[in-house]
């Protein structure tokens, strides 16, 4: 095994919950208004 | 009239056309040059490389935006650029050839008074024997190498549902390319296709790159804070890798790819061989074949371009070493540093250095990342480009420049793992700033207040998003101007 298929190997799983908050419709709706807002931060800096 | 002739017409480049056109009107001649008739939104063609969207849901003609919009087109290659113009007029001008079917290989002088150089990469397939569409490998670089790997990959999954075992390669192609978030995307699409279709379990999918670690991304990775604990963008990537089941292999150079066998070398020196089915790997990226002359004829090539094919800007590019490497080496005005009304965005200038370490392999052959510079910063390069050739033409040469350095912005990257409305995901990061500054921002480099990023289902909404708001932006509709790079 290289150390590269180790350090996968050894890196953290999401657990079933996590998995089921990415795919929840509720929970990604509040997550899509949050990046949206932060990257529009991002980008309103970025035009100065 | 002041005109100015840009050079291309990919983000940097259009993106540029439309802003001078708006804050000049009928004030300059606005003329873009570019070899191709469409525009393309590059960031979606790992979706045409799944077959989710087809070649004409990412690209658009130009002619009619420009005709609208008043802009010069003229569908032809530049070869060369004379910024000290001839012996009989000192106004620089640029030599093109057509490549409009009309007009093929008819050539012209076309002068400027200020020239924006937005050419973009070039597909150098040929730095590794065997690589591209005209080899032995696929790409998802244009729409139209898009479809080809889409209709490849069709095969491979025929193949599977079949009964048969394959294995699938997805990376790039060469120790010194870039983009390997477009390498990264398409090995989570093409994932999401196999286990939507029912035959992941008989595909083995590796994706193999010249990065160090997985997450570097070609920026030296990142530091995210979450949960009261700054993680490392590399244990996220990996945690997903291990979740989807994809192989890895990194720090390889890819030194030939023959039919079925890519020959690669790692950066410990050793050769290595994988057998394929299936293979997409990108190219690594120089600068387009230009020629400069000065006004009594001779080659300046090496003094407006670096040897990597990309413009010389206002950045600093005396070698260092990694340790010395600064925020303050990289262009801020994109103001080319011999001819004051010469300007390179996009891809198309030459970075001082990369962003990640670099790195060599005993044998001397380079495997690191060059700098990524797509996207978002190619689009902001293109805005400020714009607005300071605008200033000057309204106002004199001595109007200042506005400064758009990758020191001081920030980026979004949205990298989609999977397509579907209900099923499909993405990585959506967001940085700052781009180049890492340790001295303001220690430890990481980066603001971790701004530095995130999150897997899951809004990130691919945030990408089609930003798809159709992109492409109505890029099309100069009602309120184009609105919609920020």
């Amino acid at each position: 095994m290289s150390d590269v298929d180790r350090s996968i190997a050894e890196a953290p799983l999401p657990t079933a919950g996590t998995l089921r908050r990415r795919k929840n419709l509720f929970y990604q709706v509040t997550r899509f208004v949050a990046f949206n807002f932060r990257m529009m931060k991002m980008v309103t800096r970025a035009h100065h | 009239m002041a005109r100015v002739v840009i050079l291309g017409a990919g983000i940097s480049g259009h993106t540029a056309a439309l802003h001078l056109q708006r804050q000049l009107k009928n004030k300059a001649e606005i003329i873009v040059v570019t070899p191709n008739s469409n525009w393309n939104w590059i960031p979606s063609n790992i979706w045409v490389g799944v077959g989710k969207m087809t070649k004409d849901q990412v690209t658009f003609p130009l002619a009619p935006i420009y005709k609208r919009k008043h802009i010069g087109f003229r569908q032809a290659k530049a070869v060369a650029i004379h910024p000290e113009g001839s012996p009989d007029n000192p106004q620089g001008f640029v030599d093109i050839v057509y490549t409009d079917p009309t007009r093929s290989g008819q050539e012209e002088q076309l002068t400027y008074d200020y020239l924006i150089v937005a050419t973009g990469p070039k597909l150098n397939f040929a730095a590794t024997p065997g690589l591209g569409p005209d080899g032995n490998s696929w790409s998802v670089c244009t729409a139209g190498h898009a479809e080809q790997s889409a209709a490849a990959l069709e095969t491979i999954i025929e193949a599977l549902k079949a009964g048969e075992r394959k294995t699938l390669v997805i990376g790039v192609g060469h120790g010194t390319c870039t983009c390997e978030g477009a390498a990264f995307e398409y090995t989570f699409n093409v994932e999401h296709e196999l286990r939507e279709r029912g035959v992941r379990e008989l595909a083995d999918v590796v994706y193999l790159s010249n990065e160090y670690d997985l997450g570097d991304l070609g920026v030296g990775g990142m530091t995210f804070a979450q949960n009261g604990f700054e993680t490392s963008s590399k244990m996220w990537t990996e945690s997903l890798f291990r979740e989807r089941g994809v192989r890895a292999i990194l720090r390889a150079h890819v030194e030939k790819v023959d039919p079925g066998v890519i020959h690669y070398e790692e950066l410990d020196g050793s050769k290595h061989t994988l057998d394929f089915d299936f293979a997409m790997l990108l190219p690594p990226f120089r600068g387009v074949d230009m020629k400069a002359y000065a006004n009594n004829g001779d080659d300046i090539t090496d003094d407006l371009f670096a040897p990597n094919g990309f413009l010389r800007v206002d950045a600093d590019y005396a070698a260092k070493p990694f340790e010395e490497w600064t925020p303050e080496d990289w262009p801020k005005t994109y103001q080319c540093p011999r001819y004051a009304n010469v300007f390179g965005v996009g891809i198309a200038f030459a970075p001082p250095h990369a962003i990640s370490e670099p790195r060599k392999s005993p044998n001397g052959t380079v495997i690191s990342p060059a700098p990524p510079r797509t996207g978002m910063p190619s689009g902001v390069m293109g805005r400020t480009v714009a607005l300071s050739i605008a200033e000057r033409i309204r106002r004199g040469d001595q109007a200042p420049l506005r400064t758009a350095s990758m020191a001081a912005m920030g980026a979004a990257c949205i990298a989609s793992a999977g397509t579907g409305l209900r099923k499909g995901s993405a990585a959506a990061i967001t940085m700052y700033p781009i180049i890492p500054d340790r001295k303001r921002f220690p430890g990481s480099g980066r603001d971790l207040t701004q530095t995130s990023g999150e897997i899951g289902l809004s990130g691919h909404w945030t990408k089609l998003l930003l798809h159709y708001l992109f492409i109505y932006k890029a099309k100069a509709r009602f309120g184009w101007f609105m919609i920020p790079e």
